[in-house]
């Protein structure tokens, strides 16, 4: 018998009973919307993870100075340890193998005033290396070079969120802002950043768009910080020529500092591609979980499949008997019944991608949480319908095939 | 010969018990013979119409088509001689109902593998055959008793079968109907096939040309008819 003969009886067959059809096909409908809504929630949220630890750079070690109280800043301090300082950054650079470059930078909360506007700001002192360790990109203007930081000139570059407050629609290139008591002339503009939302290892979170920076030599030479046991920076940022030594490099800077600190363990070590890597396969396995729940309802699809054609060669006996009277083979009504099982599963399945793919969009558009459909999630799903449709069809086609045309001939 | 059978037996299980339906038939059949086989309910003819339409196999003993032995076919072999050599007609017509009669004629070809366009061509001429073209597209509850036996006869032929195996052809139909259809069977005798009736009305065992009659799974008598006698019984 031929595949199309097969093809068209099976699909007469679901227009025939469109109801019952329906009916059948509801579960395999859900399972593979459920599968691809599941997966593209998974995948919304690494492509969310993997934003966010590109903006600390994937091969970058942060080491970051800690958040210490006055009694515990006095102790360190009598303890002889001077806090992150630019010296470390230095000795890091030259001594660590590995080490691409390095970016100091020293952080104070500070006012930043425009006219007769204010925005509470993290006032951030930086080396121009900095752009090109954190893949930081200025919208407009230029970013803190060389030359602003050889001359200590006074100038300063805006968080995209900044200027929102200060400068609503206006052209803040060339305008002098006043921060703490210092003026300073806003040469650039930074690109919007994603919300940095979690905390990330020892990396509190807080809003990239509201920082302003300036020339590290400017900030130590023109602003003070509230305490003066304040350490001279706040964090280095190292970038590493093969994300493979990582950790290695890591335990070398650590062992310098705590020489250098004389062991008083007042900074803290971030590894970014290690985060990534472990919260990855946190979420592999969690995925892995949501994919098998609605992977189940596929199953219980499949067993409502099985049910009805159990039924259909029940009460299809007597055609089934005609058939084999006029020279069909076993394998002929196997595969007659296998492609009917198939044909309910493929129909379901398609309608299912609709569902899940609209489901899935509309998740990200109703809610905050984000989704990505991947062309595998959708394939994985399909595919799984499909096999669920041939294996649950198997039995009952078997059964129809085994039956005895003298016996099924006469069923009334 | 066409059909050759040699101590033919078939015993069936009704639980522990061993029941013969057939106990040693011998038979034969020659291509164009025109055969009635006759007997009352529990005589066999049945039983004996499943295993010559290769539905069923013989307990023990040869049945031989074409000197082929068919009762050492397997299931495939036996699927495929149904759909070569035998031209099924039932009483209760067995179409499909959700088909029409063109669909319903192609389905022995479509199961011979035979091509759509070759298939096309040799059911309409296998319902023009028995004057159904007009009501090729139609569906078998469309059609009258009549009719639908007549797209019966129209999926047997349609293989060019070796023999037509004929079920109580006209035992759903009114008498009138059930004597065209017996008329057709007389025109596709005299067109050369092999006819074989199973039937337990004697109206009807008299158009064939040999009448056997079954009792208790054996051939009580084999009888000849005197083509003449026929002739004088159709002008009255």
């Amino acid at each position: 018998m031929d595949f199309e003969e097969n093809i068209k009886v099976a699909i007469r067959g679901l227009i025939d009973h469109k109801f019952r059809s329906f009916l059948t096909m509801l579960g395999i409908i859900f399972g593979v919307a459920s599968v691809i809504a599941m997966l593209s929630i998974g995948e919304g949220a690494k492509r969310q993870a993997i934003a966010k630890y590109q903006d600390l750079g994937v091969n970058n070690i942060i080491v970051r100075d800690k958040e210490l109280s006055n009694e515990e800043l006095e102790e360190v301090r009598a303890k002889f340890s001077l806090g992150l300082s630019l010296n470390d950054a230095y000795v890091i650079k030259e001594i660590v193998p590995g080490v691409v470059d390095v970016a100091p930078q020293a952080e104070k909360n500070s006012e930043i005033r425009y006219a007769d506007k204010s925005s509470k700001s993290t006032l951030i002192g930086i080396t121009p290396s900095f752009i090109k360790i954190l893949n930081y990109e200025a919208d407009k203007g230029t970013f803190i070079n060389e030359d602003h930081s050889e001359r200590n000139l006074k100038v300063c570059v805006l968080g995209a969120g900044v200027v929102k407050t200060l400068f609503q629609n206006q052209d803040p290139i060339g305008k002098m802002v006043k921060i703490d008591d210092q003026w300073l002339e806003v040469v650039g503009v930074m690109k919007a950043k994603a919300l940095f939302t979690e905390t990330v290892g020892e990396l509190a979170s807080r809003d990239l768009n509201n920082d302003v920076y300036v020339p590290l030599s400017t900030f130590h030479k023109r602003f003070e910080f509230d305490n003066k046991l304040t350490s001279e920076i706040k964090q280095i940022t190292i970038k590493v020529d093969n994300s493979d030594q990582l950790v290695e490099t890591a335990g070398l800077v650590r062992g310098i500092l705590d020489r250098h600190h004389y062991n008083n363990d007042d900074f803290s070590i971030v590894i970014p591609f290690e985060l990534l890597k472990q919260e990855e396969k946190e979420r592999r396995i969690y995925n892995f979980l949501l994919g098998a729940i609605a992977a189940i309802s596929l199953i219980v699809g499949g067993i409502g499949i099985m049910n009805i054609m159990m039924a259909t060669v029940m009460e299809r006996t007597r055609e089934i008997g005609i058939r084999r009277a006029i020279g069909a083979r076993k394998s002929d009504i196997m595969s007659q019944f296998v492609t009917e099982a198939v044909a309910i599963s493929i129909t379901g399945g398609i309608i299912g991608v609709f569902l899940g793919v609209s489901l899935s969009l509309g998740i990200s558009l109703l809610t905050d949480v984000s989704t990505l459909i991947r062309v595998y999630s959708i394939i994985i799903a399909f595919g799984f319908s499909v096999i669920v449709g041939i294996s649950f069809g198997y039995l009952p086609a078997k059964n129809a095939a085994n039956l005895k045309p003298i016996e099924s001939i006469r069923y009334e | 010969m066409l059909i050759e059978i040699k101590n033919l037996t078939k015993d069936y299980l009704m639980g522990e018990v061993k029941v013969p339906a057939l106990k040693g038939i011998d038979l034969k059949i020659k291509k164009n013979e025109y055969v009635a086989i006759m007997g009352p309910s529990g005589s066999g003819k049945s039983t004996l119409m499943n295993i010559l339409g290769c539905l069923d196999t013989p307990t023990s003993g040869q049945y031989l088509f074409n000197k082929m032995d068919v009762s050492q076919l397997n299931d495939d072999e036996l699927s495929a001689m149904r759909n070569r050599e035998i031209g099924f007609i039932f009483q209760s017509f067995n179409l499909l109902p959700r088909m029409s009669s063109l669909h319903n004629v192609e389905m022995p070809l479509i199961y011979a593998g035979v091509n759509k366009y070759e298939r096309r061509k040799q059911s309409v001429k296998a319902l023009e055959r028995v004057g159904l073209a007009e009501r090729m597209m139609h569906k078998p509850a469309e059609l009258s008793g009549g009719q639908r036996q007549r797209v019966a006869v129209a999926r047997a032929l349609v293989t060019n079968p070796g023999i037509l195996l004929a079920d109580e052809p006209t035992g759903a139909l009114d008498s009138k109907t059930g004597l065209e259809i017996m008329q057709l069977f007389d025109e596709l005798h005299h067109e050369g096939n092999t006819i074989i009736l199973i039937t337990h009305e004697k109206e009807i065992a008299e158009y064939a040309h040999r009448t056997i009659l079954l009792k208790d799974g054996m051939i009580f008598s084999d009888l000849q008819k005197n083509l003449n006698s026929k002739i004088e019984k159709q002008t009255p």
